[in-house]
């Protein structure tokens, strides 16, 4: 069903992605007036560019990847980008029996939004893609331009950070 | 294998991302381990709070409308060309008055879908057995479920609910394979949504009928597997 049929119309494939576009703009962008213009800019541009998409790949990674790149030319996504790269490389063993672990169990979902709207841009849109959109792997790395493994250790980097993020959170709003 | 599993590993079990070859080896590890398998659990359940945490959002209608009309295929109709076009429909329409074509079903089953995954309590009966699945049903439904029997199959139940369709009593069972949930409507044929057929959904559906009854099959998962679930589902009956 992902793949679109010939002679599909651009409306009929592109707007059943729309809550879930709207989302990823609301997890990029700081506000909800800035989302709903990076919505409708994506739309508008997707539309132009339709010709140029090839029926048979991924629509909704290249939907997702018009969105993410008309964020990241915008004024608040250039100030997202961290100016150094991220470091990708990932410890072999990962002790997931922290104190922090339980903080997740724990916390709320005010909490646990704040915190994830609180971890840098690169860790936040993984865990979005992956946890709420429920992308593949290789899909995410289709939106974001990135190899399969950069994906998996992102991943990786983004729940421990998360997890250190939302003991914090947690900690600040006990005390 | 002999050693626990890597960071990378557990993370790809987690998300699913294994092949069966690699996932049957690690699954024989993790029955044995409780380190890493709790490790596991651990990611499946922070995956679960942050999609909680983050998915109840839907977009603003306005923005919806909006879109839509840039994107359709009239943008901005001059008041002479609306004008000639009401005359035309109301003609036409005095002409033929066609029946009122029922909304498509599948995208709003797929939404059900989404929103039951969403919610912290997805399913009301919450058991992997069948013989515990099933009775639950009994009266509150006028047909008996067919809850299948999974255990040989790479699926399994993790529990069921009552959901409605215009009106009318259906079952819902969830079902779990590998980090994925899969989303099973059970409804007695004469009280099954009408329209049914496929179109561009972003998520793989599968409908099918038997003995009376209208199963949908809905999920993230590629169609192979949602075809796998049909199978063993006619199988176990």
């Amino acid at each position: 069903m992902s793949e679109p049929r010939v002679g599909t119309t651009f409306e009929e494939l592109a707007m059943p992605l729309f809550d879930a576009l709207y989302r990823y703009a609301r997890c990029l962008a700081d506000n909800r007036a800035e989302a709903e213009d990076l919505v409708q800019e994506t739309y508008l541009k997707a539309l132009r560019g339709f010709v140029s998409f090839t029926p048979g790949t991924n629509f909704r990674a290249w939907m997702f990847r018009i969105l993410r790149n008309t964020f990241l030319t915008s004024r608040s996504g250039l100030r997202a980008v961290p100016p150094v790269p991220l470091d990708e490389a990932v410890p072999a063993q990962v002790d997931n029996a922290t104190p922090e672990t339980e903080f997740v169990q724990r916390a709320n979902r005010e909490s646990l939004r704040r915190a994830i709207e609180g971890l840098p841009l690169a860790f936040r849109e993984v865990l979005v893609l992956s946890d709420v959109e429920n992308m593949s792997y290789r899909e995410i790395a289709e939106t974001l331009s990135i190899p399969i493994g950069t994906v998996t250790s992102r991943l990786i980097r983004a729940r421990q950070r998360l997890r250190v993020a939302v003991g914090n959170v947690i900690m600040r709003e006990g005390s | 294998m002999n050693r626990d599993l890597t960071a990378d590993e557990i993370e790809r079990y987690a998300d699913d991302e294994v092949d069966p070859a690699e996932a049957g080896e690690m699954e024989q590890h993790l029955l044995q381990c409780s380190r890493c398998a709790s490790a596991v659990l651990r990611i499946v359940q922070m995956k679960r709070a942050v999609r909680d945490a983050m998915s109840e959002e839907g977009a603003p209608a306005a923005l919806r409308g909006r879109v839509r009309r840039q994107i359709g295929p009239s943008k901005a109709p001059s008041a002479w060309w609306l004008l000639a076009a009401a005359v035309v429909v109301a003609v036409v329409a005095a002409m033929i008055v066609p029946p009122p074509r029922p909304s498509p079903a599948l995208p709003e089953l797929v939404d059900m879908h989404t929103t039951l995954l969403a919610s912290a309590n997805p399913v009301d009966v919450v058991s992997t057995d069948r013989h515990t699945v099933k009775p639950w049903f009994e009266g509150k439904l006028p047909f008996t479920v067919p809850v299948p029997d999974l255990s040989p199959t790479p699926f399994r139940l993790i529990g069921g609910r009552v959901v409605y369709w215009r009106g009318n009593p259906g079952a819902y069972l969830l079902i779990g394979k590998g980090a994925h949930r899969l989303s099973l409507f059970i409804f007695r044929d004469d009280m099954a949504p009408r329209d049914l057929a496929g179109g561009p959904l972003p998520m793989t559906t599968n409908v099918w009928r038997s003995r009376g009854l209208t199963f949908i099959a809905v999920a993230q998962v590629p169609p192979e597997d949602v075809r796998q679930l049909r199978a063993a589902l006619e199988s176990s009956r």
